[in-house]
């Protein structure tokens, strides 16, 4: 199998997470709230500054004396056309969260839990789009981008293994890095890749239950999720067992497409104007007040200070968590780039559609609730999408477009996940065998169901915190060994 | 064939000659576009003018000059051809049926191909360079009865000495480095081929042998 120590260290790690969340949910689930009250008092800063610095390194390496870098040899071309590569990018980001948080998020900010205003306001409305931009925006992708970029450069132009530990050998030397400490970086790396998935995957079950729920009514209950887990898991462990790669890779182009076929019919049934004004304004908003927000802590207000903690913190922890194994598709797909290329395309394009997303979602959401249509703010948040299409045309349709969306979102992440686990803990082989997919698969699917039942989705979002800190240690590391290579060599 | 039956990658024959069907775009009057093996020159055909042929064991057939015979039992090798016979692409690889790729690195499950694409070993079959014991030659659909192994050497020999000098912008790979060296021709004086990186080589060593593989041709 050619299996590292790595495998076993997350294994084990992953094994007793699993046992202690089986036995002891309440000890788990209080730990786990009890580490991040600690991570959002001392490092909530800590977090803020990291991806801040990732999109000033963004800035810095396009416009600086590297962008000219190929990622790959001098000779190497990309393999995609500019749009099949925006579309890989986009899908290498995206997925059930984009179903997700799109109407939850909006709603919550506009009329439960407003950063500034009173919620319900009209200032509330028009800020709750302005911070889904800012969570789901250049911040994230920036950090995507500079994670992907020192993996490309390392594995393309250097020639090292793609693994997070190799791309710290400048920095620490190959010795360390090959042995012990080495594998804690990459222990690390597996770790928060498999809170950050099965967390996606825990929502993705919560949500697929919910709208079951609306169309078939179908019962809402923990065990009723497991049982929606449980059935994907047997159907991406077969996909990992059989081998159906050709297939799967399929499944995610035509997943994608119906998701636009969403977005554009909810467009039309929805109110248009409304969502296109509301798209230019938040836009405005965002680029007016990017600085402000970006290092936004509220230090004085306690409870807008939590509001922080709950949204912006946790997401920026999110999108760490999924920065080695989002990084390392992108990575793949821009081989041949230059530096200043592939920061411009995956700063800017799954940005701009990203915005498109929340603004049509989001604002048909707002829309209903601003004028009395509906009282989304009261369903549960992964309820919200399906509370929304009831009261547009075509809502049935649009239900079950969504349930198969996200479905397929479901089997293609996990899919994707366990071979890039099996990757990192197979010395970075880009054949890794069967069994260790399999492993991983259901390693997921357990720390997903774990997690479900100690603490439902808010466990997912301490797990996360935590998870994360290290990581964004080694993401910062990760910056400054590219700097003095690229500075070396080039 | 039926345009609706036509697919990326599937071998066809076209005039009598072995095809590759690169892609296939059926919104436009000559959809189907194809490269020909032995000499990688592109075609625009219709799908009515080709005929299918699934690529055998055994089955010998010139690609770029040289000739090569399909053998499922081989073992890759770095710097071996290979052609995807049976593709299960996992989440990072991005090859295709019936794509022909350079091997890179040898791994425990598969080989790493030089467009970094993770390919395992029950997915493709080695293009053992030169005609194999008991070979079919499938460069033609009705193969010439007076066509002899020794006229079709002479021919390659002559072609070869006439078109397979290196051009600027070539890029080659070097299949004795660990890892994998890649590098364009960037000048040519004489005999003498200089490549990126400082390397500097006779033309001989370049085309002859196993030593290096030419990647990437610029067309004429």
């Amino acid at each position: 199998m050619h299996i590292t120590k790595v495998f076993w260290y997350s294994i084990v790690i992953c094994i007793a997470i699993v046992i202690w969340g089986f036995f002891a949910p309440d000890g788990l689930n209080e730990s786990t709230v009890s580490a991040t009250a600690f991570i959002y008092d001392y490092f909530g800063w800590f977090y803020i500054f990291v991806i801040i610095a990732m999109i000033g390194f963004c800035i810095y390496f396009m416009f600086s004396r590297f962008g000219k870098v190929k990622l790959g040899k001098d000779n190497d071309e990309p393999e995609f056309s500019l749009l099949a590569w925006f579309a890989m990018l986009f899908s290498a980001g995206m997925g059930i969260g984009l179903m997700f948080f799109t109407t939850a998020e909006t709603i919550s900010h506009a009329f439960i839990s407003s950063p500034n205003a009173t919620p319900g306001s009209d200032e509330a409305i028009i800020e709750s789009l302005q911070y889904a931009m800012l969570h789901w925006g250049l911040h994230g992708w920036g950090l995507y981008s500079i994670v992907a970029l020192v993996l490309a450069y390392f594995k393309f132009r250097v020639g090292a293994p793609g693994l997070i530990s190799a791309t710290l050998e400048p920095l620490f030397g190959e010795k360390i890095m090959r042995g012990p400490v080495g594998h804690i970086v990459d222990t690390l790396a597996i770790f928060a890749t498999v809170v950050g998935v099965s967390s996606t995957l825990g929502f993705g079950s919560a949500q697929i239950n919910s709208g079951l729920t609306y169309l078939f009514n179908a019962p809402k209950t923990l065990w009723f999720q497991l049982i929606i887990l449980g059935v994907a898991t047997v159907l991406f462990v077969m996909s990992a067992w059989s081998g159906i790669g050709r297939g799967i890779k399929y499944l995610s182009t035509v997943n994608i497409l119906v998701a636009f076929v969403l977005l554009v019919l909810l467009f039309i049934v929805g109110p248009s104007t409304y969502i296109l004004n509301l798209f230019t304004t938040s836009i405005g908003k965002y680029a007016g007040n990017f600085i402000e927000m970006s290092f936004e802590l509220k230090p004085i207000n306690g409870d807008q200070r939590q509001w922080i903690n709950d949204w912006t913190i946790f997401y920026w922890a999110w999108w760490i968590s999924w920065a080695p194994f989002v990084g390392m598709f992108i990575a793949r797909v821009s081989k041949g780039r230059t530096i200043k290329q592939f920061i411009a395309g995956v700063l800017l394009a799954p940005t701009l559609v990203t915005f498109i997303f929340f603004s049509v979602f989001g604002g048909s959401a707002l829309y209903l609730e601003q004028n009395g249509i509906a009282k989304l703010s009261t369903l549960v948040t992964e309820t919200v999408t399906f509370g929304m299409f009831q009261h547009y045309p075509l809502g049935t349709v649009l239900s079950f477009i969504t349930v198969f969306v996200i479905a397929i979102f479901f089997i293609t992440s996990a899919d994707s996940a366990t071979f890039v686990l099996g990757m990192f803990s197979t010395g970075g082989q880009l054949n890794p065998s069967n069994i260790v997919k399999i492993t991983w698969g259901l390693a997921l699917a357990l720390m997903a169901a774990i997690v479900m039942y100690s603490g439902g989705i808010k466990g997912f979002q301490n797990m996360l915190i935590i998870s994360a800190l290290p990581l964004s240690l080694i993401v910062t590391l990760m910056v400054i060994s590219f700097y003095k290579v690229i500075q070396k060599n080039e | 064939m039926n345009l609706l039956n036509v697919r990326k990658g599937q071998f066809v024959y076209y005039n009598n000659k072995l095809h590759k069907v690169y892609s296939v775009k059926p919104f436009f009057k000559k959809s189907v576009h194809l490269i020909r093996l032995e000499d990688l020159e592109q075609e625009l055909v219709t799908a009515k003018e080709i005929s299918l042929y699934k690529p055998k064991h055994l089955d010998s057939f010139l690609f770029n000059y040289k000739r090569y015979t399909l053998h499922k039992d081989v073992k890759a090798e770095v710097g071996d051809y290979i052609l995807i016979i049976n593709p299960k692409p996992d989440s990072l690889d991005h090859h295709h049926l019936h794509a022909i790729e350079i091997v890179s690195k040898i791994e425990a499950n598969g080989v790493i191909s030089n467009k970094s694409n993770g390919i395992k070993h029950n997915e493709y079959w080695v293009m053992v360079a030169g005609r194999e014991n008991g070979a079919t030659i499938i460069d033609s659909a009705q193969p010439d009865d007076h066509y002899s192994i020794e006229h079709e050497a002479l021919e390659l020999e002559s072609h070869s000495r006439e078109t397979y000098i290196p051009k600027i912008g070539d890029i080659f790979q070097k299949n004795t480095s660990d890892p994998v060296v890649q590098a364009m021709v960037v000048a040519i004086q004489g005999d003498t081929v200089y490549l990126g990186g400082g390397i500097e080589i006779h033309v001989n060593r370049l085309t002859k042998g196993d030593t290096w593989s030419l990647i990437t041709r610029i067309p004429v």
